[in-house]
């Protein structure tokens, strides 16, 4: 099924990417749906996250272009793309570990246009995070994994976006704490936040997804609904784990 | 005791010193990685600003401490980062460290030639009057030194975590991806680093230099000095740097008294050594995650 034209917020057109002489990206092509989360998929080095970075203008974009919203922002700096509605939560721990949890969140906003009242939304956010109003003078190193990654959604919840690139925000979570990570993520898009998210358990995230996209070699291979792709017996080979074939053999080229 | 008092006295004041010094070292090399082993020459050279302002240019004292922390802030601070820095980090840390090792012997060359190789008396900004304190004879100038430095430190503290500028500071010194990604203007923030550490240096002259002459090798000690006191205390922390450079200044002025004046210069290699092998992070240091 293919995505509804006019509900499109953010397309890739022949993106080529990657770092330094090495390309990872091979003209990537494909939409996103406003207000619906699309879960990524594909093996290792397949370009996930360098999609991300492409996106977010953290790596420069050689041929091809990005559009948001309509609007051409391929090779934009973050501050630009912050400005226009785009949050990103990268891999791993992304917090300022001798900070406090305040003010790391409060950095969340630092490029804030001057008519957002900063202080109401801190309130909010830590109104939706009661953990994170507990601990708030405590530094953030204090936090537990999962209680970094609130803050991290939170943090990227500050100006708003109508864009969320989220990577992996359950690597090195406990179950419990990857359902309450899901259900924040519902939550944003049942709100109007549209997510585009990286995930390595890639059944539990195309359960609670919209759509989903398989990206081999730094090309769509796939994009449907995330019911078709769970489906799709060539998914389920390949990347849910649900055939014999380890799930080594897809990658290799 | 009174002699060990006046001895404590003139080590703070010592120390103050090389804690505004190491300050500025630590400051750099966390939010740009630099090793600036020309630290020690950005101490010498501010006096020379000053004393080329009030000889050759009228100026009286205080608008030439002025005009002093503006060039230190311009030269040793945007110049050195645009100039330096940027240019050479880019081909990796260690082609970086030895320029700056080239920078301190150009600068110090720079100023024999240009200005003079004889010490050069440099005014205070307090008469030296001596004052009884619990016996001992402290001197208004070990007190301002340490007043001044202290304070400075303080100010520096209070901007670096009760302001926002400051906190983004500290954010792109501890993870520079994250501070751009959330927006910072990262590029901004280090050149702040900078301009701080041309002017904690440019301080650190005027409160030396009136102590010890004015002197084109003043460098060469005030530099170790300040590698030593940062390592001591822990490279990555401010408060360290701080701690290192007290510790220093007053061990450096005990031996100097008690054990022999020749022996000074090794004092700061002996606490470098001693730390090194016993908490290699340093006194308040954490120890640094690296990804590879």
């Amino acid at each position: 099924m293919a995505p509804d034209r006019s509900a499109i917020v953010l397309t890739l057109e022949g993106v080529v990417a990657g770092y330094g002489p090495m390309t990872i990206l091979h003209g990537t092509t494909f939409a996103v749906e406003r207000a619906k989360i699309t879960t990524v998929i594909g093996p290792n080095g397949a370009g996930k996250s360098t999609v991300f970075k492409a996106v977010f203008g953290l790596i420069k974009v050689r041929t091809g272009r990005i559009a948001f919203g309509g609007e051409d922002v391929t090779n934009l700096a973050p501050r630009q793309l912050l400005a226009k509605g785009i949050s990103y939560v990268p891999q791993g721990r992304n917090i300022f570990p001798e900070l406090t949890v305040l003010h790391n969140l409060e950095l969340g906003g630092i490029a804030a246009p001057p008519e957002i009242d900063l202080p109401a939304r801190i309130e909010a956010a830590l109104d939706r995070f009661p953990i994170l109003r507990s601990k708030a003078k405590a530094q953030a190193s204090t936090l537990s994994g999962g209680q970094q990654k609130m803050l991290e959604i939170a943090r990227s919840m500050l100006l708003d976006p109508r864009l969320l690139l989220i990577d992996e925000p359950s690597i090195g979570l406990s179950p419990m704490m990857v359902r309450e990570t899901f259900d924040i993520l519902k939550d944003l898009r049942d709100r109007g936040t549209t997510i585009l998210l990286i995930e390595q358990n890639a059944r539990s995230a195309l359960q609670m997804s919209d759509r989903g996209l398989v990206l081999e070699q730094g090309q769509t291979r796939l994009a449907d609904t995330a019911k078709a792709l769970l489906n799709d017996p060539r998914v389920g080979e390949l990347f849910l784990g649900g055939g014999s074939r380890p799930e080594h053999g897809a990658e290799e080229k | 005791m009174s002699a060990f008092i006046q001895l404590v006295v003139s080590g703070l004041a010592t120390g103050a010193i090389y804690a505004l010094v190491a300050v500025g070292f630590a400051l750099l090399w966390q939010t740009s990685q630099t090793i600036n082993f020309a630290q020690g020459e950005f101490v010498m050279v501010p006096a020379f600003f000053v004393l080329v302002a009030i000889k050759y240019w009228g100026f009286g004292y205080w608008p030439a401490i002025a005009v002093g922390f503006a060039i230190s802030a311009l030269l040793l601070g945007a110049a050195f980062k645009g100039l330096v820095v940027e240019p050479m980090l880019r081909h990796g840390v260690l082609p970086l460290v030895i320029s700056t090792v080239a920078l301190a012997i150009l600068m110090k060359e720079a100023v024999k030639d240009f200005y003079s190789s004889q010490a050069q008396q440099f005014p205070a900004i307090v008469e030296g009057t001596d004052l009884d304190f619990l016996g001992a004879v402290v001197s208004t100038q070990s007190i301002a030194v340490i007043v001044v430095a202290i304070g400075a430190v303080a100010l520096l503290n209070w901007f670096l975590s009760s302001t926002l500028t400051g906190r983004a500071m500290q954010a792109t010194a501890q993870n520079r991806n994250v501070a751009r990604i959330l927006g910072i203007d990262v590029e901004r923030m280090i050149l702040y680093t900078f301009l701080i550490n041309g002017l904690l240096t440019a301080l650190a002259s005027f409160l030396i230099s009136p102590i010890y002459l004015a002197k084109f090798t003043n460098g060469e000690t005030l530099g170790l000095a300040a590698f030593v006191a940062a390592i001591v205390g822990g490279f990555n922390q401010v408060r360290g740097a701080v701690l290192g450079g007290l510790i220093l200044g007053i061990l450096d002025n005990l031996a100097a008294a008690y054990v022999s004046a020749q022996y000074r210069a090794a004092v700061p290699l002996v606490v470098l050594v001693a730390v090194i092998l016993w908490r290699p992070q340093g006194i308040l240091g954490r120890v640094e995650e690296r990804s590879v």
